[in-house]
């Protein structure tokens, strides 16, 4: 058996980094967490690639938490809050890089979530023991689609102002309890600086009080359950260390990420609208955000087949329902490869891809052209 | 007519030339810092007895000599064809001050590639010492082409006070040296120097990084890890080099850098400063992936990581090309010609006389009868103005996109606006910028008609499309 790393790291550093890291080391017991990772494996094959986008969503989320904590120092909400994101986007300094990298952060984490979602279940990440793993993934992906929905007011610029307004016309169709539960989210029958304030405490406080534990629930079961292997790979797939190898490529996929980022907030800064005016008439081409569109044109279309509010509320419950057996996937293909239910699971899979992007492209397609 | 107008829809002039220019600065880079490489190489496997690196050199000096004698070559005339169509005034300058020098860098340029010929194809014909000080000439030629050059490049941001004093009298050329050896030329040669060695060792990278793990791991260790030192100096001396080019560069200028930091509010100028940000997060990103991936784990070091590290070469390379090139603006030529080809000297003449009678475009014949505009002609008037003037920066539709700026302002307000931009100092906040807009009352009022017309409803006509105004005016001149 070859030397512990610790050994290693000891023999390579010298002078001050060593007895610093001794000093560290002897405290928090260093060396046995890197002893841990060095054992862990990453089984290495054709699909390895798509093991890749939970690490980035997870960065993207960091650098969101950063990012949003930078913002905070000089956000106000309430009847304060364009005023502020104003002077956050054209008077203070880096300001605008800040929220850029904020908005552009949350779109490619929901993005990366999305990628990482579906290349889960196409490698039938889902199963025994898995399932806990899947169901809160799925969990914290709706919550970060929320987490969307909420920051997205928060400037209450035009766009915000309208976008939201469609957005919570969504749940006002469900019958009884829809009005109701849109007025609580409001703070009133109209959108107004109480409406920001809840939402802003719902951005800041609610939300990241239920994702951080999840998310650490999630990142455990990965943990402890590792990588799973697809159908039509070798159960004796090679396998690499996850410490050093794995981890130090996935490192340098972040830095590449963190280019993206820095690209997309520095060349196509996030604009601010003019402040939103509850008289003006809703802009022409008013839509939600792309991760929404896809039931946004959803709801549209069943408005069209079933006129009135029967249509929409046929459409959120056809919604709903496409959720909860997305959810349930694990009960209905816990076997292993080949057979019918894993063949009927990969077709719904396909499906509801496709359902998603030919919506999401409809949607835009179908917006009325303001130029 | 005296030039052509070179308007390319959407993208723009200036973009083409960038695009073109980027490719060849990465190739061009690496021709010089490969040259060296190679040389070293070479020397060094000699020296250590390493015959597994020997073998693996006469590949890599050809994908060397593949790369910079097709893709370098093409692309460096490229840069000529679009920037003279780009902006002939600048150009012709250029071309006056600096014949003798660029004669030059064309017979080095021929020798640089000559001799990169012969070293690739006398590999094993000729006894190791002198193909070793073959490459030496080569390493050689090709830095003199940078030394060349950058005093041409350097010219346009900081062309001397001396070249300044005598500008546009005809006595230009007897300043050539100081012109050349402008106060950016050094820092400006240093900076390009540790950009060459970078490139050397990141193109290394991409190829050796195709070398198999399993079978040579040894080899590929030994030059992934070589290739990766490269990186070293760039990483130790360019924040160094990058102040010292800053405090040469003239304070009006500098500023330009600060703009966007606190704003990015419509009118104001911020790309030098987000492409600052882009250029010193791509290149410390380059540094972080070489040293993380290839120098610490140098036989897992894969093709696509090399790929991905090209990639951020390549975006770093724009990123500061780009920033270098706005951080001239609003001139061509520092505090001598605009970037629309104007001369800082002829804007009170133009403003007195009509930019049309000094333009080079000479499209005022026929425009006037008994000094007096044709009432018909107003339209074209307009649209030969956003030709003359506004075109080296801006198209109709895409990049900077006119119709986008003028978007849902009236008459009135696109008015306030050209009567703001032909201010220049403090009366304007664009003069910092922009060129001042030029030229009479009566032709700020047709450029003016043509702007709203590009905003109304119908949308106007694309800027090239032919006109009923221009035929008329052809018409007119022809006598018809």
């Amino acid at each position: 058996m070859g030397k512990l790393l610790s050994e290693e790291v000891k023999e390579r550093k010298s002078g001050a980094v060593a007895r610093i890291y001794q000093w560290v080391d002897e405290r928090l017991g260093l060396s046995e967490v890197i002893e841990l990772a060095k054992k862990k494996e990453v089984p290495e094959h054709r699909h390895s690639f798509w093991y890749y986008w939970g690490g980035i969503t997870l960065f993207l989320f960091l650098v969101m938490c950063v990012t949003g904590v930078l913002l905070l120092v000089y956000y106000r909400p309430g009847d304060e809050a364009y005023e502020s994101v104003r002077q956050i986007t054209y008077d203070i300094k880096f300001g605008w890089l800040i929220r850029s990298t904020h908005s552009w952060a949350a779109n490619l984490m929901i993005g990366a979530a999305f990628v990482h979602m579906f290349s889960a279940f196409f490698m039938r990440a889902y199963r025994k023991p898995r399932e806990f793993t899947w169901w809160s993934g799925l969990v914290l992906l709706i919550l970060a689609m929320v987490f969307g929905f909420s920051g997205y007011l928060l400037p209450m610029d035009e766009l915000a102002y309208f976008a939201t307004k469609v957005g919570l016309s969504i749940p006002a169709v469900i019958p009884v309890l829809g009005p109701w539960v849109a007025d609580i989210i409001r703070g009133g029958p109209e959108i107004t600086g109480f409406t920001v304030s809840r939402f802003f405490a719902l951005h800041v406080v609610i939300l990241p009080a239920l994702f951080i534990p999840i998310l650490i629930f999630h990142l455990i079961l990965v943990q402890k359950h590792g990588m799973s292997v697809p159908d039509g790979e070798a159960k004796d797939v090679r396998t690499i260390p996850f410490f050093p190898n794995f981890a130090m490529r996935d490192l340098a996929i972040w830095l590449i990420t963190l280019n993206v980022l820095a690209l997309l907030a520095a060349l196509f800064p996030w604009k601010l609208g003019a402040p939103a005016d509850p008289l003006k008439p809703a802009p022409m081409d008013i839509h939600p955000e792309w991760y929404f569109m896809s039931s946004f044109q959803m709801l549209k279309i069943f408005g069209q087949l079933f006129p009135g509010a029967v249509g929409e509320f046929l459409g959120l419950a056809v919604f709903t329902l496409g959720l909860v057996l997305w959810f349930l996937i694990p009960f209905f293909d816990p076997k292993t490869e080949g057979g019918l239910r894993a063949r009927a699971t990969m077709y719904f899979g396909l499906f509801v891809l496709g359902v998603l992007v030919i919506t999401t492209i409809w949607g835009y397609w179908a917006l009325p052209s303001t130029k | 007519m005296n030039y052509p107008v070179w308007n390319v829809p959407y993208i723009g002039s200036g973009l083409v030339i960038g695009i073109v220019a980027i490719v060849h600065v990465l190739v061009s880079h690496f021709a010089i810092g490969g040259g060296l490489f190679l040389y070293l190489t070479e020397k060094k496997a000699l020296r250590e007895g390493r015959e597994d690196w020997l073998k693996r050199l006469p590949g890599y000096s050809k994908f060397f000599l593949v790369l910079t004698g097709v893709v370098g070559a093409m692309t460096g005339v490229g840069i000529w064809f679009s920037i003279g169509l780009a902006n002939p005034a600048g150009t012709s300058t250029l071309i006056h001050n600096f014949v003798f020098g660029w004669a030059t860098e064309w017979v080095i340029f021929l020798v640089e590639l000559s001799l990169a010929a012969a070293y690739y194809y006398t590999w094993g014909r000729l006894p190791s010492g002198v193909h070793v000080r073959l490459g030496l000439l080569y390493a050689v030629s090709s830095f003199l082409t940078l030394v060349i050059i950058n005093g041409i490049l350097t010219f346009k941001l900081t062309p001397s006070s001396a070249w300044l004093s005598v500008a546009g009298t005809g006595k230009e050329a007897e300043h050539f040296f100081e012109a050349f050896f402008n106060p950016t030329y050094w820092p400006s040669l240093a900076l390009r120097t540790l950009v060459c060695i970078s490139m050397g060792g990141v193109m290394s990278l991409v190829f050796f990084s195709r070398l198999d793990s399993e079978k040579e791991g040894e080899v590929k260790r030994g030059l992934i890890r070589w290739a990766s030192l490269w990186l070293l100096p760039a990483f130790v001396f360019m924040p160094i080099c990058f102040i010292w080019y800053l405090s040469m560069v003239p304070e009006s200028q500098r500023e330009l850098l600060s703009l966007g930091i606190s704003t990015i509010g419509v009118g104001a100028f911020t790309q030098v400063t987000r492409l600052t940000l882009i250029a010193i997060l791509t290149t410390a990103t380059i540094v972080g992936v070489v040293y993380f991936l290839a120098f610490l784990y140098p036989r897992d070091f894969e093709f696509g990581h090399a790929i991905a590290v090209l990639l951020l070469a390549f975006l770093a390379t724009a990123a500061t090309e780009g920033a270098r090139e706005m951080l001239r603006k609003p001139y061509i030529i520092f505090d001598y010609m605009y970037s629309n080809g104007t001369l800082k000297s002829a804007v009170g003449k133009c403003n007195e006389e009509g930019y049309m009678v000094h333009s080079p475009w000479k499209i005022n014949e026929g425009m006037f009868e008994s000094g007096n505009l044709r009432g018909s002609l107003v339209m074209e008037l307009g649209r030969q103005m956003f030709l003359g003037q506004c075109v080296s920066c801006h198209t109709v539709d895409g990049y900077r996109s006119m119709r986008d700026f003028l978007y849902d302002r009236d008459e009135t307000a696109i008015g306030n606006i050209l009567a703001m931009m032909r201010k220049t100092g403090e009366g304007s906040p664009y003069s910092k910028f922009m060129p001042p807009l030029v030229g009479t009352d009566e032709e700020i009022d047709a450029l003016k008609k043509y702007l709203v017309s590009l905003t109304s409803p119908s949308k106007g006509k694309g800027v090239m499309e032919v006109t009923s105004g221009e035929r008329e005016l052809q018409g007119i001149v022809k006598g018809n």
